[in-house]
C-alpha cells in the first residue's frame, strides 16, 4: 500500500461544497477515475480518502490537501488526468504527490480576503481604520461548543491590504492546527459590526474568502 | 441593499441545493439551442433529485442538440423569501437564467399535494397562473406524471398534460413546437395541433358543463380535439432511451444512488394501487439491456450502490438470471445492490448468500389489510401463511424487527378488520417467542404503520366514499385498544393531509379556484407535514362555496361521468366495474401472468398481454 498526496483547487460554484459533500464528491469521483484505492472494511466499504484541513463552505481553495492510499501503482501523471477528466466544475487536481510532512505538521493557512469596492463605497479607508484599532474583539466558538473572547489584533498585525481594480484584499495567515484554528470568517464578520456601529442600519459586507495555502509551524508550505 | 444570487447562496441553508455545476450535469452554449425547456419538481431538490422519471427525460431531452433541459426545483423558506425580496426570479440550475424566457416549463406531478407548489414555482417564475391569462410571449407550461391521470383540479393552470409515458411524446411535441416557431409562433394555434398528437390533452379544448346536483353533466371537445385522449405507452423498453450516466448530487439527497428500470407496470392489480392500473400493460426489459445499463450508470457516476426499479422488483421473470450476471461485477466494483421489498424466500442459497439478504436493512411487509377477507376484497395476494413463514426464517437468522405496512379506510373495512391488523401483528411476536432458534437474550419488534387509504381515478376503488376523518380517528382509536404489547409499536398516517388528498386526487375543474386561493392565502408547501394548514383549505372551501366531501366522501354511481372519463389509460370502465363488484364480494383476480382478466391494456398488443 502506498499513501498518496493530492493536491486540488476548490473554486468557483464547488466553493459551496461542504466538508462532508465533498468527501462524498471525491469518494465517487475516485471509482469514476478507476483510481487503485484501498477501500475501508465493513459492510459499507468505500474508497479511503482524508483531508487535512477542512475547508468552510463558502471559501475557495487554491492548494487543498487529500490524502489517499493506493493498492496498485499507477504514474502521478495519469493519476491527474484521469481525476481532472471526472471532476465537477470548480474542482482540478494539481498535483500528486509522495506525501513529505505528516497532516498534524500543519499549523497555518493563508487567506485572502477580497472586498468587491462597487458593494461599499469607502471600502479601503474603513478597512485601514478598522485595522488601526487597538484590539479587535470577536467571539469565537470551542470545540466544546460554549464560546470565549479573542482579540484578532495580534493576528491582523502582518496583514497586508491590497488594491485591485474592482477589490481590495486582506492577505492574512491564521492559525489553523488541531490545537488552534482561527476562521477568517471572524474578521470580516468583525467588519461588519464595525461598519454598523459606524453607519448604522444592516451592512452585510460580503467578502470573497480563498485559502491560499497550508503552512508547517516553520511557516514553510505544507508538502 | 439588494442581494444578487450569488450573495443569496451564502444567506441560505444548504446553498447545494440552488447552485447547480454537479457532475455529469449538462450546460450547453444559449445561443446555439432552440428549445429551452425548464424541467421542474414541485418539491425539494432532496425529493426531486430522487425521482426516477426526471432523471430519464433531464437525459432524453439534453441528447438533443438544439434542446437545453435544465432542473428546477421548489426552493426551500428561507431561499423563497431571499429571492421575492430582492426581486430574483426562479431559475435553471444550469444556466441560472430565470425560466420565465424559456420555451417550455414542465412539471412532474407525483402527488396532489404538491399542487399549490406548482402554484407557487409558477408565481416565483413571475407568470401568471392561469393558462388564459399567458400569451404567445410566455412558455408553454406543461404537466406530466401520475397525477395527470386526472388533472382536472389543475387544468386551468396549465396548457398541456402529457399522459402516459413521456419519451416519444414529447420529442413529437418539441417538433411540432420547433416548426410553429420557425413560422412566428402563436400560442392557440400550436395548443390546437398540439392536441391532435396521441397522448396530449389540451385542457382548454374541453367544455365542461354541470348538473343541478354537482356532476358532470357532458364534456365537449372544441376545435377538433379528439374526443378521448389516450395515454402513450414504450413499445419496446429495450430500445428506449436510458441514460448512461445521472446528475451525481453534492448534497444528500433521499434516494442518492444508481437505478436501473426493470420494467414497467404491474401485474398484480392490487384494487386500492393506481399505479398497477395506470401502467398497464407489464413490458420488461431483457437482462442484458439491464446489465448493461446498470454498469455504464455506475462507471459514469461512481455511485458506491444502485437499485433496481419497479413497481414490484420480485415480479421480474428472470430475476434469476439477472442478478447473478449483475453480481460479477458489481461484487469486483464493490458495488452494492439494493432490493427493495424482495422476498426473502424464493432465493437459492447461493444466490441469497452473494446478495447478502439477511444482512440487509430490514425485514418488510405489506400485507395492507389484516384479514384475509379484506386482503381477497383489495386482491392483495400475500396470505397470513407466508407472512409467518419468513418471519420464523428471519427470526431463525438472527432478525428480531419486522416492519409490517396497512392500510385503513380501505373500501368494505370492518371494526374486525381493524383488529385483524392487531391480530396479525401479535401472531409474529409470539412466533418470536416459540421460535427454538430465535436470537438469545433478544426481545421482538414488530413496528406497524398505517396509512388512510384514498381513493383514486382509475382504480376498481374510484367510485368509493373515503373515509371521513372521524371515521379514521375512530378506527385509529380502536387499533391502540386492540394493541395488548409493547412489543408492538404502532404508527398512523395523517388523515387530514389524506383528506385533502382524497378531494383532489377525484377532484373536477371547480377545484382550480380552490386551488388558486388557497395558494393565495399562504398554502404553498403541504406536503411537508409542517407546514400543512388544514384549516386554511377548509375556510377557503367554504368562503367558496365548495363541499369537499361531495369529491371525498361520496359514493358515485357506475354510470355517473367522472372527471377523468375523457382521458384513456388503457384500462376500460368494465373492467374496473366488473373488480368492483368482486372487491364486494371478496373474490380475487388473478395476476396477469397467471390468466388475463380482458382489463382493456391489451389494445397495444404488448408486454405481457402477448407472453
Ligand atoms: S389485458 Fe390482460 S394481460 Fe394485459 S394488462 Fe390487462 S389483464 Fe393483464
Amino acid at each position: 500500500m502506498k499513501e498518496i498526496r493530492i493536491r486540488f483547487k476548490k473554486i468557483g460554484r464547488a466553493k459551496y461544497i461542504s466538508h462532508l459533500d465533498l468527501t462524498r464528491t471525491m469518494i465517487r469521483a475516485v471509482r469514476r477515475a478507476g483510481i487503485p484505492v484501498w477501500y475501508t472494511e465493513g459492510f459499507n466499504r468505500h474508497p479511503y480518502v482524508t483531508f487535512a484541513a477542512p475547508l468552510s463552505l463558502g471559501f475557495e481553495g487554491l492548494n487543498e490537501c487529500m490524502d489517499t492510499r493506493l493498492v496498485e501503482d499507477m504514474p502521478m501523471e495519469e493519476m491527474v488526468t484521469r481525476l481532472n477528466s471526472v471532476l465537477p466544475e470548480g474542482i482540478e487536481v494539481i498535483k500528486a504527490s509522495d506525501p513529505v510532512m505528516k497532516p498534524g505538521d500543519i499549523a497555518f493557512a493563508q487567506y485572502r480576503l477580497s472586498f468587491l469596492k462597487g458593494k461599499f463605497k469607502g471600502i479601503e479607508g474603513n478597512i485601514r481604520e478598522f485595522l488601526a484599532r487597538d484590539s479587535i474583539l470577536v467571539e469565537k466558538k470551542t470545540k466544546k461548543g460554549d464560546s470565549k473572547k479573542i482579540d484578532l489584533m495580534p493576528l491582523l498585525e502582518k496583514a497586508a491590504i491590497e488594491t485591485g481594480d474592482s477589490a481590495v484584499m486582506l492577505e492574512v495567515t491564521l492559525p489553523c492546527s488541531s490545537t488552534e484554528t482561527v476562521n477568517p470568517g471572524l474578521i470580516s464578520a468583525a467588519l461588519n459590526d464595525f461598519l454598523t456601529e459606524k453607519y448604522g442600519g444592516e451592512n452585510t459586507l460580503f467578502c470573497d474568502i480563498t485559502r491560499r495555502d497550508l503552512l508547517n509551524a516553520e511557516g514553510l508550505p505544507f508538502e | 441593499m439588494s442581494y444578487t444570487l450569488e450573495d443569496l447562496f451564502r444567506l441560505v441553508q444548504k446553498p447545494g441545493r440552488y447552485t447547480g455545476g454537479e457532475m455529469n450535469s449538462v450546460v450547453k452554449d444559449k445561443e446555439k439551442v432552440n428549445i429551452r425547456f425548464a424541467f421542474c419538481f414541485p418539491d425539494l431538490y432532496e425529493v426531486g433529485m430522487s425521482h426516477l422519471g426526471m432523471k430519464i427525460l433531464y437525459g432524453l431531452y439534453n441528447e438533443v442538440p438544439d434542446i437545453w433541459c435544465e432542473r428546477v426545483f421548489m426552493p426551500d423558506t428561507d431561499m423563497e423569501e431571499l429571492m421575492r425580496q430582492n426581486g430574483i426570479k426562479l431559475f435553471g440550475l444550469e444556466s441560472r437564467d430565470s425560466i420565465d424566457t424559456f420555451d417550455f416549463i414542465g412539471f412532474t406531478m407525483q402527488y396532489e399535494l404538491s399542487y399549490t407548489a406548482a402554484l407557487n414555482m409558477l408565481d416565483l417564475a413571475g407568470l401568471p397562473l392561469r393558462s388564459l391569462e399567458r400569451d404567445s410571449s410566455h412558455p408553454i407550461v406543461i404537466a406530466g406524471g401520475p397525477c395527470v391521470s386526472n388533472p382536472e383540479p389543475i387544468a386551468d393552470f396549465f396548457d398541456l398534460f402529457v399522459l402516459g409515458e413521456g419519451e416519444e411524446v414529447s420529442l413529437e411535441l418539441f417538433e411540432l413546437y420547433r416548426r410553429h416557431k420557425a413560422a412566428g409562433f402563436d400560442r392557440d394555434k400550436f395548443l390546437t395541433e398540439a392536441a391532435k398528437i396521441e397522448g396530449v390533452y389540451v385542457p382548454s379544448l374541453y367544455e365542461i358543463s354541470y348538473k343541478d346536483d354537482g356532476t358532470i353533466a357532458s364534456v365537449t371537445p372544441v376545435n377538433g380535439a379528439p374526443a378521448k385522449v389516450r395515454k402513450r405507452i414504450i413499445e419496446d423498453l429495450d430500445r428506449v432511451y436510458y441514460p448512461d450516466r445521472f446528475v451525481v448530487p453534492f448534497i444528500d439527497i433521499v434516494h442518492d444512488r444508481g437505478m436501473s428500470e426493470i420494467f414497467r407496470g404491474c401485474v398484480r392489480g392490487c384494487r386500492f394501487c393506481q399505479a398497477g392500473f395506470i401502467y398497464r400493460p407489464v413490458r420488461e426489459k431483457s437482462p442484458e439491456v439491464i446489465d448493461a445499463q446498470s454498469r455504464a450508470l455506475c462507471e459514469n457516476t461512481g455511485y458506491e450502490e444502485f437499485s433496481l426499479s419497479s413497481l414490484s422488483t420480485s415480479d421480474y421473470s428472470q430475476l434469476e438470471t439477472l442478478l447473478p450476471r449483475l453480481l460479477d461485477w458489481a461484487e469486483k466494483q464493490k458495488t452494492n445492490i439494493s432490493l427493495p421489498s424482495l422476498r426473502v424466500d424464493g432465493f437459492s442459497e447461493e444466490l441469497a448468500a452473494r446478495l447478502n439478504i439477511l444482512r440487509r436493512s430490514g425485514l418488510t411487509f405489506a400485507p395492507e389489510a389484516g384479514t384475509q377477507r379484506l386482503r381477497d376484497a383489495i386482491n392483495k395476494n400475500l396470505t397470513e401463511d407466508e407472512i409467518l413463514s419468513t418471519a420464523r426464517k428471519a427470526f431463525s437468522a438472527g432478525w428480531t424487527s419486522v416492519k409490517l405496512y396497512f392500510m385503513s379506510g380501505l373500501p368494505t373495512e370492518t371494526m374486525e378488520d381493524i383488529e385483524g391488523i392487531a391480530n396479525l401483528s401479535q401472531k409474529i411476536v409470539d412466533s418470536f417467542y416459540k421460535n427454538p432458534d430465535k436470537p438469545k437474550g433478544k426481545g421482538v419488534n414488530v413496528s406497524v404503520s398505517v396509512s388512510c387509504f384514498v381513493p383514486k381515478p382509475f382504480t376498481p376503488f374510484q367510485w368509493e366514499p373515503q373515509d371521513t376523518m372521524e371515521m379514521l380517528q375512530e378506527k385509529q382509536k380502536h387499533l391502540r385498544d386492540s394493541v395488548k404489547t409493547k412489543k408492538i409499536s404502532l404508527k398512523w398516517h395523517d388523515a387530514a393531509t389524506s383528506f385533502l388528498e382524497g378531494v383532489f386526487a377525484r377532484g373536477d375543474r371547480r377545484l382550480c379556484a380552490v386551488l388558486e386561493e388557497a395558494f393565495k392565502r399562504g398554502c404553498k408547501r403541504d406536503a411537508w407535514g409542517e407546514h400543512f394548514n388544514l384549516q386554511t383549505w377548509i375556510d377557503v372551501m367554504n368562503d367558496l362555496g365548495v363541499d369537499p366531501a361531495f369529491y371525498a366522501n361520496r359514493r358515485r354511481e357506475y354510470d355517473e361521468i367522472l372527471p377523468w372519463d375523457h382521458l384513456d389509460f388503457g384500462v376500460s370502465k368494465k373492467f374496473l366495474i366488473r373488480e368492483n363488484q368482486l372487491a364486494h364480494q371478496s373474490r380475487t383476480t388473478p395476476n396477469c401472468r397467471q390468466s388475463c382478466s380482458g382489463c382493456g391494456a391489451a389494445v397495444w398488443k404488448k408486454g405481457v398481454c402477448v407472453e
